[in-house]
């Protein structure tokens, strides 16, 4: 069959089936839509904590009868450890000094305080692969354990809760993006079936004068396409749209409107996206119909 | 195709049978290629089932059937459309597609074999021209008459010249002088080498024709002779 023919079919029952056809597009466009949202939400807390596990940090306070050369060594160990990105030694005179500047404006504080209470410690940042609130925990028990530290402090909470919710996002992300996906292949899939079922005098003839299974599906596969790309790109100029016309507009008015990303490189692909699923959900639907 | 080293159409003691009910039965009979036939019988005899058995739209039950030296109860389902492209047909019910204009119909049996845009239009045109009808090729078939729409079903099966050519009932919604320049056609497209099959109840179609003409029965083949 010539390809220009197979369009030329589909573009026949595009036309002819107006109505069947624009009602799935509008469901996969609104499918796709409210995919590239949760994955906008996804992308901007994504990008939010990108930086916070550089700012993170473990202190390993060490004993106070910890001589010089061992706490040397100490520093040495964690320096040697791969998850280990630099390790910092605070000197309780300087951790002292620090203390005192930062309740500058608060002196009585430190009143009636002669001896310096504070130990020597080590500030240890972890490489962004090491940055997990589970490794994050192992490490701390872990240095617990090493003779000569007498306590560990690191964000525990802060950091479980933001692994959480990073979960939390992806997780309802992928479990929606996976079950309107499906949505739209069935979508497209019941649309062929019935646009199928509505040609089928038609095909018999088509098949009775000697058209093999590939011409009677060339024009199928392409209206579903057709459905799908036409979904994915509505979608792609209503997330223009709500980019420009709401985001940009309320950054003007709403400080936190300016923080947000728009990762349109990714919502490009979004009409290929919907082909696709257009395409599948019409060879699903040819696969399945007898003919 | 295949050229067959025996007849082109051979059916070899076929029972065909519909939810109990027999179609045909136990029937054998051959058409030898370039060989001009008429089939004949009162409604219901196995007429259009006999038919719709070589244009495999249907199998046999019993039996077998040969096509231009193909077997049709062992051919692959991928390969009958490519033994059907051989095979022109003429339906009873015409199978004309509303939507679509007498030259898009009739250039739709080129258009499954995958021929040029060019050579359908000068294949189309002739085709039409053979049976008067090139002045409707722009036309959709509900605005034409039973006798044209029956022209241009005409014309489709024939226009990708197939070598077997099967015409059921093809002069059913024809005035005389019609059906005769129908019959002229079909004799034309025969001096060409064509196979023809004609099922008609219409004795005048066959009368002193010189044809051989097949008799059917209640599904069996009842008598055959040369008319």
């Amino acid at each position: 069959m010539s390809v220009p023919y197979a369009f030329k079919l589909a573009l026949q029952s595009l036309r002819k089936d107006k109505w069947i056809n624009l009602l799935s597009m509008l469901t996969i466009f609104a499918g796709l839509f409210i995919i590239s949202l949760s994955f906008f939400i996804f992308y901007n807390i994504e990008a939010a904590t990108r930086n916070l596990p550089e700012k993170f940090s473990l202190v390993v306070y060490l004993e106070d009868t910890l001589p010089r050369e061992k706490v040397e060594e100490v520093v040495a160990s964690f320096r040697s450890r791969r998850e280990v990105a630099s390790v910092t030694y605070i000197s309780k005179e300087e951790a002292f000094r620090e203390l005192k500047a930062t309740l500058k404006n608060s002196q009585y504080v430190l009143e009636g305080i002669d001896d310096n209470p504070l130990p020597d410690s080590l500030q240890i940042k972890l490489r962004k692969d090491a940055m997990g609130s589970e490794p994050v925990r192992q490490f701390a028990e872990a240095t617990k354990k090493i003779k000569g530290v007498s306590e560990v402090d690191y964000g525990e909470k802060f950091l479980s809760t933001l692994h959480n919710i990073k979960n939390g996002v992806r997780i309802v992300g992928i479990i929606l993006a996976v079950i309107l996906s499906t949505g739209i292949v069935f979508v497209c899939y019941s649309t062929v079936k019935i646009l199928f079922y509505r040609r089928n005098d038609e095909i018999e003839t088509f098949k009775l004068l000697g058209a093999t299974k590939g011409f009677i599906r060339a024009p199928f596969l392409i209206e579903g396409a057709s459905i799908g790309t036409a979904g994915g790109l509505t979608s792609l100029v209503a997330l223009y749209l709500l980019q420009h016309l709401v985001i940009l507009k309320m950054a003007a008015s709403v400080p936190f409107f300016k923080t947000l990303l728009f990762p349109s490189s990714i919502f490009l692909s979004l009409p290929l996206i919907g082909m696709f699923l257009g395409i599948s959900g019409a060879a699903i639907a040819l696969g399945r119909l007898k003919y | 195709m295949m050229e067959p080293a025996g007849p082109m159409i051979h059916f070899q003691n076929v029972t065909k049978e519909y939810e109990n009910q027999t179609a045909l039965h136990d029937l054998t009979l051959s058409v030898e290629k370039g060989e001009m036939v008429f089939l004949t019988g009162p409604s219901g005899s196995g007429k259009t089932t006999l038919l719709k058995l070589i244009y495999l739209a249907e199998m046999p039950d019993h039996g077998s059937i040969t096509i231009a030296g193909w077997e049709a109860t062992a051919l692959k389902e991928s390969s009958i459309p490519f033994v059907r492209r051989n095979i022109g047909v003429v339906f009873q019910d015409f199978r004309l597609l509303e939507n679509r204009t007498v030259f898009e119909n009739v250039s739709l049996a080129l258009r499954i074999r995958g021929i040029g845009e060019r050579e359908i239009k000068t294949r189309v045109a002739d085709a039409l021209k053979t049976v008067n009808l090139r002045h409707k090729a722009d036309s959709y078939p509900r605005r034409l008459s039973g006798g044209e729409q029956q022209r241009v079903v005409i014309a489709r099966a024939f226009v990708a010249e197939p070598t077997v050519l099967l015409a059921d009932e093809p002069t059913g919604n024809l005035d005389p002088d019609t059906a005769e320049g129908v019959m002229r056609t079909f004799k034309d497209i025969h001096a060409k080498g064509t196979t023809i099959l004609v099922a008609t109840h219409n004795r005048d179609l066959y009368r002193n024709s010189g044809k051989r003409v097949f008799r059917l029965s209640e599904g069996s083949l009842v008598g055959e002779e040369v008319c």
